[in-house]
């Protein structure tokens, strides 16, 4: 059975793809209506993707993010889940203008990827090693977010200085919230990414006596630590507005794709 | 039940007339029920804001116009001839349709503006206290406010600020969020700096601060504001307490220079600062709006935010005016059907008398059979009265909305059917 194969999945990704048309929709034709449709085509897709993820977790008996199908479906999961509290909390839709899509690609990359379900290795059953992992893409998750609001603040700083309205104008939240949201999600999600990174080696320690092995998922993951941390240096001395931290979050959003998508290799 | 509106706005009535007609609101309950007590008025209501004075009136006959008429102009204490140039006098699908457009704003001096929403709920609201709305106009004053509802959320036409002190404040918002617990220090006192200084004070900012170089003139201001009078020369102090700077000094020269925000910025660690320039000649350095984390808005730049907004609004009239034409179609289909109502009733009862009468004299003459052959035959009539109607009722549930005609028809139903 592939992972491609399972019907929860492509109800999902057909919801999400709905939800991402109607919100970009809502971008151009400044329909609001179109939002509240795109969000409720999300939360549909949510609970299927949730009903995906379920199924991983019965058919392998492990967490779904030992292979890159399982682990761009559980970011994508997180990510969403953590828009959505977002969206609770601060009424927020300019993110969805970044979070959709990037949850749509996420699962489609699960999709596509067909690779089988992975039984467990028995040398990664472990708790050190399922913490690193769920620590791991939690961060990510909450960085990736970070990243959203902190590119929302970027666009409003601009439109602000300039007093010229953008397309997002109507669509962001005040200067203080996006700042707010973006400096406390990288904090965070750069805690726990550092916690899972730390896990990481310390079962790496554990089972084969080294520090870590340098293969893509490992140079990536480090490359984006390193990346976040100045990135969270730059929110901390207040220099979101400047284009190179903005060309910082691309560079550090790239590394964490490399480290997902070489999850396998 | 026809409806009918008469009243006057700033369209048609310049304010010499609005004014004698307007009625305050300690008196609005007495003109409400001065007008429910016309002759042949079933429910009655008024509308009364300073652009406008509307009876809004549901009717057994037309003839009450007259009344109605006679009525606003010793209400106004005018000749009725010198009122009559003013009026316009609304029927029917209009009435609907002009209360779901002035609800929505879609009617207003400014458009989009959203006090008016509040003022039509308070008309109605008040006669609905006084017992003078009857179920027509109960449905319509229900209805009208779903539909300035839905126009406001669908099409975001009251959002944004069309006046500068309004602009300054949706700026304000777009920076901070919420403004309560920001301070404010308005320098000078000019007019324009004095109204912003009110609105973010009605915006429960947490302290306004005033420096003027009259000190006595700070003090008067302050009082004003709850706030506090401060010397003009500690401005750099107040600089870095405050979050919102309001400059409207009649100073020949600038009064902030970008050292003083730079300043600023640094002793409150770069949290951000809006200053707002309603001076002429400016008092801010127009350098200033260069520094990171410092917005500087001067009057030309807040007019252009008002006028875009204004735009905007014009623009969001169009998809309003659809959904109020889609809004005005539904409800009159809606009265329409409920009017057909005991019309229906009545036709149903009358024939299923005459079936039940004419089944009897056929089972007596057919004599005696089986349950199911009576099943049969009791289903063959009901059947056939049932097609027997079809056409009537339908014709009866979408009658023309013109009240007249409506009876035409009905009449014309009842006198085929024999109905009394």
């Amino acid at each position: 059975m592939t992972l491609a194969a399972t019907d929860t999945l492509y109800v999902a990704l057909a919801f999400y793809a709905l939800g991402t048309i109607a919100a970009l929709g809502s971008l151009f034709t400044k329909v609001k209506r179109l939002q509240h449709y795109g969000l409720l085509m999300m939360i549909a897709g949510f609970v299927a993707h949730t009903g995906w993820i379920g199924t991983i977790c019965t058919r392998t008996g492990h967490p779904p993010i030992t292979n890159l199908p399982e682990a761009t479906a559980f970011v994508g999961w997180v990510v969403f889940a953590v828009e959505l509290a977002l969206w609770i909390r601060y009424r927020v839709y300019a993110a969805s203008f970044f979070v959709y899509p990037l949850v749509l690609l996420l699962l489609t990359i699960s999709a596509v990827a067909g690779e089988q379900f992975a039984p467990l290795n028995p040398g990664l059953r472990s708790n050190v090693f399922t913490a690193h992992l769920l620590l791991t893409t939690i961060g990510v998750a909450g960085m990736l977010i970070g990243v959203a609001f902190g590119s929302l603040a970027f666009i409003q700083d601009r439109a602000l200085k300039e007093k010229r309205r953008g397309r997002f104008w109507e669509w962001i939240p005040s200067l203080d919230v996006c700042k707010r949201v973006s400096y406390h999600a990288l904090a965070i999600g750069f805690s726990i990414y550092t916690a899972g990174l730390l896990a990481g080696i310390l079962w790496s320690y554990r089972t084969t006596a080294g520090l870590m092995e340098l293969r893509v998922k490992q140079v990536g993951a480090m490359v984006a630590w390193v990346l976040f941390a100045v990135l969270l240096k730059q929110y901390i001395a207040g220099e979101f507005r400047r284009k190179r931290t903005v060309l910082l979050s691309a560079c550090a959003f790239v590394a964490v794709l490399v480290a997902i998508l070489g999850i396998s290799r | 039940m026809p409806l009918i509106l008469v009243g006057l706005n700033h369209r048609t009535a310049p304010v010499e007339v609005r004014e004698r007609l307007g009625v305050a609101d300690s008196k609005l309950p007495e003109t409400t029920s001065a007008l429910r007590s016309i002759e042949g008025v079933d429910g009655a209501a008024v509308l009364s804001t300073c652009n406008r004075v509307e009876a809004i009136v549901s009717t057994r006959d037309e003839d009450s116009i007259e009344a109605i008429v006679d009525w606003l102009a010793e209400t106004a204490s005018t000749q009725r001839a010198e009122l009559e140039k003013h009026l316009y006098i609304l029927r029917h699908g209009d009435v609907v349709r002009h209360l779901f457009r002035v609800a929505s704003g879609l009617d207003s001096m400014i458009v989009g503006e959203p006090q008016i929403g509040g003022q039509v709920r308070k008309a109605f609201i008040t006669a609905l206290d006084l017992g003078t709305l009857d179920s027509v106009l109960t449905q319509l004053y229900e209805q009208t406010m779903r539909v300035a509802k839905r126009v406001r959320t669908d099409t975001g036409i009251g959002e944004h600020a069309v006046s500068v002190p309004y602009a300054a404040i949706e700026l304000a918002k777009k920076i901070f969020g919420d403004l309560r617990g920001l301070q404010v220090l308005l320098l000078g006192a000019g007019d324009m700096g004095e109204l912003t200084a009110e609105h973010l004070h009605q915006q429960e900012v947490k302290q306004v601060f005033v420096a003027n170089r009259s000190f006595e003139r700070a003090q008067e201001l302050a009082r004003r504001f709850d706030g506090a009078a401060v010397q003009f020369d500690r401005l750099d102090d107040y600089l870095a307490g405050c979050d919102i700077v309001i400059a409207s000094t009649a100073a020949p020269h600038y009064v902030v220079e970008p050292q003083h925000v730079e300043r600023a910025l640094d002793a409150r660690k770069r949290r951000n600062l809006f200053l707002i320039d309603l001076a002429v000649p400016r008092n801010i350095h127009p350098a200033v709006g260069r520094i990171d984390g410092a917005y500087l808005y001067n009057v030309d730049d807040l007019q252009q935010v008002a006028d875009a907004n204004l735009t905007q609004r014009q623009q969001k009239a169009t998809a309003a005016e659809q959904i109020v034409t889609r809004e005005v179609d539904a409800f009159r289909k809606r009265l329409v059907a409920q009017d057909a109502v005991p019309t229906i009733l009545e036709l149903q009862q009358r024939l299923e008398q005459i079936r039940a009468a004419e089944l009897e004299k056929c089972l007596r003459n057919v004599g005696p059979m089986t349950a199911a052959q009576r099943a049969a035959i009791e289903m063959f009539s009901t059947q056939m009265i049932n097609k027997i109607l079809h056409y009537p009722i339908l014709q009866l549930k979408y009658m023309s909305d013109e009240p007249q005609e409506r009876e035409s028809l009905r009449r014309t139903i009842r006198k085929i059917f024999g109905l009394r």
